[in-house]
């Protein structure tokens, strides 16, 4: 009784590993189709600028998550969580227009430019200096 | 039927009171504000990421708004200098659009600049970045551009816009607040910028922030069409001081800042207070340019929170008013005294 215990587990585990084999060929498969790999997660990278070439700094960020990176020197990432088809990142720098690009079953290179947003700078400061008429000087 | 449609009327009428920050008396902002000072020193490179930390462990979106405007104010100062530097430059080309736009485009960049790395700015720096994080939060935030009065600028003469200020979307309905003056104000004798958090600013009565803000965009007045001033009454208007909107509900008299009276008249002040005073902490200053001096009204009545006073003026002469309650300067107004 306990034999057969023992042959039938070692059935599944044969099984399994061949079922987790035919998985893992399935998914590093590329000829396995154009369906496929819109659900495939992947490695999406990039490159931000502004008007003046790249921007470094610039946080790209998975919507709805605190998971991200910031741009480096020559405005480029690498994503650190691989993405799958409809993840929107999230690409913003102060002081430009926030954009969001969703990713889709050709993302894997992604090239943006942020535009300034167009905002009048404007300030006055708020003083407990108490106010002088101006008075004619006798 | 009768009793349940004057208890509509009734709801509705207390419904369309002003919406202020009396609207959120039953929340305590202590967590918001303890989340905004755990954060301090935070840099602005991750702004997705500082708005998450701010408001991820907060309930509400009131909470939430909280904890960014107060993180801002608090981390925020003002720079003095690019506020002198684009005043002066706004100046010389208001009459030729084209520099100005190229000079606004030129400021811009520098601006944010200073605000990413040094965490200086102006107004509209302080308004962005408000909006900004309260975007990233879901938050329906908008910047109010407009004219500010303030007792050192040219009051009577204000002819571009000069302040940027938020309007913030809470249960549906729209509040006021201004995180530039909320967040401190220069010394006066070194013009270096000190912290100094004040908290009525935040959702402040929209009918006493009218006094002193002018947005360009009439829909954010947030108050009845027939309480909106002409552009003229509000550069005619008394000064008011960052302590006026700590210790006032609302100004209600004198609307204007000058009045030309007769010997032996008395000009009438009327304002609803926050909090409860005493008789003896209400001080006039007086300033007739010659000497200053300090003096009780000549009588006062204090009616649970609302407060009314007279002042008869004898003297032939110009005098600027300033009103002190507990020792704070809340108001300017000047009075010509004349045969």
């Amino acid at each position: 009784m306990q034999t057969q215990t023992l042959t039938q587990r070692k059935k599944y585990k044969t099984f399994g590993f061949v079922a987790v084999l035919m998985m893992t060929l399935f998914t590093f498969n590329s000829s396995f189709g154009q369906t496929a790999e819109a659900t495939q997660e992947r490695t999406i990278t990039g490159v931000v600028s502004n008007e003046d070439g790249p921007l470094p700094g610039t946080s790209v960020t998975l919507d709805g998550t605190r998971v991200g990176a910031l741009t480096d020197d020559e405005g480029k990432f690498t994503f650190p969580k691989k993405l799958k088809t409809g993840d929107v990142l999230v690409f913003s720098y102060l002081g430009y227009e926030t954009q969001k690009i969703s990713i889709t079953d050709k993302t894997n290179f992604i090239t943006l430019e942020l535009t300034p947003d167009m905002v009048e700078m404007i300030g006055a400061v708020d003083t407990n200096k108490p106010y002088k008429s101006k008075r004619k000087k006798n | 039927m009768q009793k349940t449609f004057t208890l509509l009327l009734l709801f509705i009428s207390l419904v369309s009171v002003k919406a202020q920050i009396k609207d959120f008396s039953h929340l305590n902002f202590k967590k918001a504000d303890s989340i905004a000072l755990a954060l301090k020193g935070e840099n602005l490179t991750n702004l997705p990421e500082l708005s998450f930390k701010l408001t991820s462990n907060l309930k509400t979106d009131a909470e939430r708004f909280r904890a960014i405007y107060k993180w801002v104010c608090g981390n925020i100062a003002n720079d003095y200098s690019l506020y002198l530097k684009n005043d002066r430059q706004r100046q010389r080309f208001k009459n030729d659009s084209l520099k100005l736009d190229a000079w606004n485009t030129k400021f811009r960049t520098k601006l944010f600049s200073r605000l990413l790395k040094k965490k200086r700015t102006i107004c509209t720096g302080y308004a962005y970045l408000v909006k900004t994080l309260a975007d990233f939060a879901n938050l329906e935030c908008e910047i109010v551009q407009g004219f500010g009065r303030v007792s050192t600028t040219n009051i009577e003469t204000l002819d571009l816009p000069n302040h940027s200020w938020n309007a913030v979307k809470l249960n549906n309905k729209w509040y006021l607040c201004d995180p530039t003056w909320a967040s401190g104000i220069p010394n006066p004798k070194t013009n270096r910028f000190n912290f100094e958090y004040n908290d009525g600013f935040f959702l402040a009565n929209p009918k006493l922030f009218a006094v002193n803000h002018f947005p360009i965009e009439k829909r954010w007045w947030l108050t009845e069409d027939e309480e909106i001033p002409s552009f003229d009454a509000f550069l005619k208007a008394p000064v008011l001081y960052g302590n006026a909107y700590r210790t006032l509900e609302l100004h209600d008299a004198p609307q204007q800042m000058h009045h030309t009276i007769k010997p032996f008249e008395k000009v009438t002040f009327k304002y609803q207070l926050k909090n409860n005073t005493k008789i003896e902490k209400v001080k006039l200053g007086f300033d007739n340019g010659f000497s200053t001096w300090k003096d009780q009204p000549t009588s006062v009545s204090i009616n649970g929170k609302s407060l009314e006073f007279e002042h008869q003026f004898n003297q032939t002469g110009f005098y600027d008013v300033h009103l002190y309650l507990d020792d704070d300067l809340i108001s300017t107004y000047t009075v010509e005294v004349r045969k």
